[in-house]
């Protein structure tokens, strides 16, 4: 179905653009007919009323024979064929219309013969200019949705992928504990499996329910326990009641990872890595902190990752979403707020 | 006869790993465990091992770090989860390297090279520096400080100028010396911030607060401290390119 008939709004405004047409084709008629202003309208009147309709047809054929694609010689001749036809129709019907007309107004046939020549012009001028039309809007259609295509491509590639660094080393874990200790061992690889397989699942989504995003955080923490063993803490601090809310997929996860890499993997003594989620009416907060040696050498890539998620929460909430990252002494602090929308 | 080894891993479970496989192999001794890279370069120093594993991201410094600060006479084996890409560069200076997780079998070929290897390979500074991933600039450098290392970060640096083989590396008021060519330390250090004024002076932009005019084709450049460090005509050229780009 044509999409003007797909709304009773642009129905109306379709419609309400076609009085001022109406107007021109009586003025026309008056003009070149020498018709009087209210037989013109009368004979008019019922045509334009048909046509406005007619002027919606182009749409399917214009769909079957896009500008890029389509053979020039059969596009001439399919819309020449249908503005010839239907400007004949639109003609007839007029012709009809005053031929009902001709008993109460004298004469009025002939001097619609005589507007027909300068009135059918017209009415396959606007014919071809509702083909433009057509042609224009699903062009711009088009290049609307390939716009959204590469912004989910873009967000697709901005999302965080499993760090591999993690990946070797974890299995380097599995591989240490397999002699002295199988039993953990195995646990290692089910972890490990688990997490891999909730991240591939995850990662194939937009948004996702916070409950989900915060899991998949834990089972990266599980993972990296038996890495780092005492030397990770992790303490929570969880307001519940918003397991549904959306966020985006992959968001929260790469953050927690960040703290782990940068900040507890280069303490030698370790340290605690605090999380926690707050939620009001309207915003979310996540706060993560972690310590860190400001004298530790570089790990390499610091700060992309941030970008990366920055990006992302500008792609899906424009301004309404911050990431804040606060340095004090020995301490770091990413906050990040996102406006509350529920979970379809 | 008998290789002594140090390990340096800031992970207990690689070290165990790495424990367990060397207990197969009757000749290594191992002589020191060492958990981040102020640990490493110590134990390194004092014991003067045949041989060190070494892994990467270690915290305090890393490996390439401890790299810097070590003797040539120590064959070095990288241990790390580094994608292959990444490690080409090792070979230069390093005997092997092991990509976590690794097989006995693949142990034993390292240790094999390292075996083989019949004089010590001198690791100049240029080699040391090629170890490092490209297209990274040194944020700090690490000095050998007695039995101390000492760690400036790149901004606290003022200047390096060239002493033979040596470039004093001034900081804080300090000098450091480091055996190295002030060209690969140029190459090392981010272009934007460090600029070659003279032959032998590389200076870190943010110190210059002006260059006066000396004669025809030379200059001199002050400094924030109020060291003036001779400019040449090159110098000068760079000298006004970056500050004509901003």
């Amino acid at each position: 179905m044509h999409p003007i008939l797909q709304s009773w709004r642009r129905f109306a405004t379709w419609m309400a653009a076609w009085v001022p047409i109406g107007a021109i084709l009586v003025l026309v008629t008056h003009l070149s007919g020498r018709m009087r202003w209210l037989e013109a309208a009368m004979v008019i009147a019922p045509a334009v009323a048909v046509f406005s309709f007619v002027c919606l047809s182009p749409f399917h054929v214009c769909k079957s024979l896009p500008l890029r694609s389509a053979r020039p010689g059969q596009l001439m001749l399919h819309h020449v064929a249908a503005a010839l036809l239907l400007t004949g129709g639109v003609m007839l019907i007029a012709r009809f219309t005053a031929a009902l007309l001709a008993p109460n107004f004298r004469g009025i046939e002939t001097r619609f013969l005589a507007a027909a020549p300068v009135l059918s012009l017209m009415v396959l001028l606007i014919y071809e200019m509702s083909i433009a039309l057509h042609y224009a809007a699903l062009e711009l259609e088009a290049s609307r949705r390939s716009e959204i295509l590469a912004r989910d491509s873009q967000l697709k590639a901005l999302k965080a992928q499993v760090n591999p660094h993690f990946l070797f080393n974890s299995l380097n874990s599995i591989s240490a504990l397999t002699a002295v200790n199988p039993t953990e061992a195995r646990e290692m690889c089910i972890r490990l499996a688990d997490f891999l397989r909730t991240s591939l699942r995850l990662g194939e989504r937009v948004t996702i329910p916070l409950a989900e995003e915060l899991g998949l955080t834990k089972m990266y923490l599980d993972v990296e326990q038996v890495r780092f063993g005492g030397k990770l803490r992790v303490v929570q601090d969880i307001n519940p009641g918003c397991a549904n809310c959306s966020v985006p997929a992959l968001v929260l996860q790469p953050l927690v990872e960040n703290a782990v890499k940068h900040g507890i993997a280069m303490m030698d003594e370790g340290g605690e890595i605090r999380m926690s989620v707050r939620h009001d009416q309207d915003r979310m907060r996540f706060t993560i902190s972690n310590p860190f040696d400001p004298e530790a050498p570089s790990t390499g890539r610091n700060g992309i990752g941030l970008r990366n998620i920055r990006e992302r929460l500008e792609a899906f909430y424009g301004s309404a979403a911050r990431l804040d990252i606060e340095l004090e002494e020995r301490l770091y602090r990413v906050t990040m707020t996102i406006p509350v929308r529920m979970h379809k | 006869m008998k290789l002594r080894a140090v390990m340096a891993d800031d992970e207990e479970l690689a070290r165990r790993l790495l424990r367990e496989y060397l207990a197969t192999e009757p000749d290594i001794e191992i002589v020191g465990e060492c958990s981040n890279g102020f640990e490493a370069v110590k134990a390194i120093n004092e014991e003067k091992p045949d041989l060190v594993f070494l892994d990467i991201q270690m915290p305090k410094l890393d490996g390439f770090e401890v790299l810097e600060l070590i003797d040539d006479s120590v064959a070095v084996v990288f241990v790390t989860a580094y994608d292959q890409y990444a490690m080409r560069a090792f070979d230069a200076a390093a005997v092997d390297y092991l990509l976590k997780p690794f097989p006995l079998e693949r142990l034993r070929a390292a240790l094999g090279k390292v075996r083989e290897r019949k004089s010590p390979v001198v690791r100049t500074a240029e080699l040391r520096q090629s170890a490092r991933p490209p297209g990274e600039f040194l944020e700090r450098l690490v000095v050998k400080d007695g039995p101390r290392v000492h760690v400036i970060p790149a901004g606290r640096l003022d200047y390096a100028a060239a002493q033979d083989d040596y470039v004093a590396l001034r900081s804080d008021g300090k000098d450091w010396l480091k055996q190295q060519t002030i060209s690969s330390l140029e190459a090392a250090l981010d272009p934007r911030r460090f600029l070659r004024l003279h032959r032998s002076y590389l200076v870190n932009v943010e110190r210059i607060t002006r260059i006066d005019a000396n004669s025809k084709d030379s200059w001199i450049a002050v400094l924030t401290d109020g060291s003036k460090i001779p400019v040449s005509r090159t110098g000068y050229a760079k000298f006004r390119e970056i500050i004509g780009g901003e």
